[in-house]
């Protein structure tokens, strides 16, 4: 396997690579939510509604959502599958999940399990839920195939995978302005807001990181998805993958 | 839009009749148009369907081909027997399971006029104008409705007209 690996724009130790993303989301844990609007312009919001209703999850479904963070879509998740169903938010880090938890419960929503977990090594049985997610988290995952082998392990056959995450802007003008927004303004935006201008730094480096669709999609397929088809959002700067086990 | 009204619309009819499809579960069923730029697969798995744009990876088990209406008649109950003698839909793979789907179409009371209105029309102005409607038929105690209505029309208009087949014929 190999020695190193991107942190942002830096090549870093494999090893070392999940310690700095604890310390990023450890320390932007309290503003997340808020730096999320301000930095997307309240368009993550529509991105996430996408995402549910792309989901094709019905009453009585299990759902897990990987890397939940503030919990977004269990929040939207935990409507969709009613009494009978189940929601897991489970991410690696306890700082975000317990800014999760709060959020949770100012929405009045209580039936949510939470789960601290590496996406790399989901401690849940085979073939268990029949939709997980992960919005805006597998960019920062150190091992991406071998998490999403553990996705496909942890969906029942004809369950599907969604992943959102930043990624290749269609349009070259649109990257252009793009690039300019996120590498000048938002982490003075991350100064502003949150007194935290490196770790904004890091999470506008890491979209560029990023796999783009048609690799995503390939990396999905290689992971054992029978299928496996995106939706570009926003002129691409965000993809929706969408994969099914077959 | 066109494929997730489709998808929404089908499971929605699945799950509130209680409609057995595990008999059709695995199955991959191809349904492309004579004049329009369109082809729909339809994945059956988990007790739902799935419709999806583009499929380069698995081979299909029917491959059905149609014109717009035909393909509108299906959803209003049309014979499928009906549509083969007059050669309006060409069959290759198991017509059984063809027939399955057609079935399932046809309890299904989606507007799939409007629907495919929308495919070839403007989408944007579609929906605004949708919003409007929801917007002037309301009377002032119900704005929290309208908001939400509004949220998710524009959630529409934001989100979805970037997606590829609608406007720039572009696979994903
Ligand atoms: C940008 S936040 C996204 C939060 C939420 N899903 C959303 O869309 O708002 C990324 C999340 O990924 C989590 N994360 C990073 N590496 C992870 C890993 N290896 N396994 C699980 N979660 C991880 C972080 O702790 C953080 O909460």
């Amino acid at each position: 396997m190999e020695k190193t690996t991107h942190f942002g724009f830096q090549q870093v130790d494999v090893d070392q690579k999940q310690g700095l993303v604890k310390g990023v989301f450890d320390s932007v844990a309290s503003k997340y939510d808020l730096m999320n609007d301000v930095m997307s312009l309240g368009t993550h919001r529509l991105w996430k509604n996408y995402t549910i209703a792309s989901s094709n999850v019905s009453k009585g479904d299990k759902v897990l959502d990987i890397a939940g963070g503030t919990g977004d879509l269990a929040i939207k998740f935990r409507k969709k599958v009613g009494d009978s169903g189940k929601v897991i938010l489970s991410d690696i880090n306890g700082s975000m999940l317990e800014e999760g938890r709060k959020n949770l419960i100012n929405h009045g929503v209580i039936d949510v399990d939470f789960i601290q977990a590496n996406a790399e090594s989901l401690p849940f049985e085979d073939n268990t839920f029949d939709c997980v997610s992960i919005a805006f988290g597998l960019r920062n995952v150190t091992h991406k195939n071998i998490a999403l082998k553990q996705m496909h392990r942890v969906l029942k056959k004809g369950g599907s995978l969604l992943v959102l995450e930043f990624s290749k802007v269609e349009n070259e003008m649109l990257e252009k302005i793009y690039d300019a927004y996120s590498f000048n303004l938002i982490p003075k935006l991350g100064q502003f807001f949150a007194n935290d201008e490196d770790s904004y730094q890091y999470l506008a480096e890491s979209i560029r990181k990023h796999p783009d669709q048609e690799t995503l999609k390939a990396m999905a397929l290689d992971a054992g998805f029978g299928f496996c088809e995106y939706h570009n959002l926003s002129g691409g700067i965000v993809a929706l993958h969408k994969a099914i086990k077959t | 839009m066109f494929r997730l009204a489709i998808e929404k619309s089908l499971n929605h009819l699945i799950n509130t009749n209680s409609i057995q499809t595990e008999r059709l579960d695995d199955s991959l069923i191809g349904i492309s148009f004579h004049d329009i730029d369109l082809k729909l697969f339809f994945m059956f798995a988990n007790s739902r369907v799935f419709v999806i744009e583009n499929n380069a990876q698995d081979s299909v088990d029917v491959d059905i081909t149609l014109n717009k209406k035909a393909f509108l008649s299906l959803f209003n109950g049309a014979s499928f027997e009906e549509l083969i003698e007059n050669d309006e839909i060409e069959i290759n793979g198991s017509i059984k399971t063809a027939q399955q789907l057609a079935d399932l179409m046809a309890l299904s009371s989606i507007d799939i006029e409007e629907l495919v209105s929308q495919y070839t029309g403007d989408i944007i102005a579609h929906q605004l104008g949708k919003t409007l409607n929801v917007i002037k038929g309301k009377s002032i105690q119900d704005t929290g409705e309208i908001f939400e209505n509004f949220k998710n029309e524009l959630t529409t208009l934001l989100v979805a007209p970037s997606r590829s087949k609608i406007f720039k014929n572009k696979a994903s």
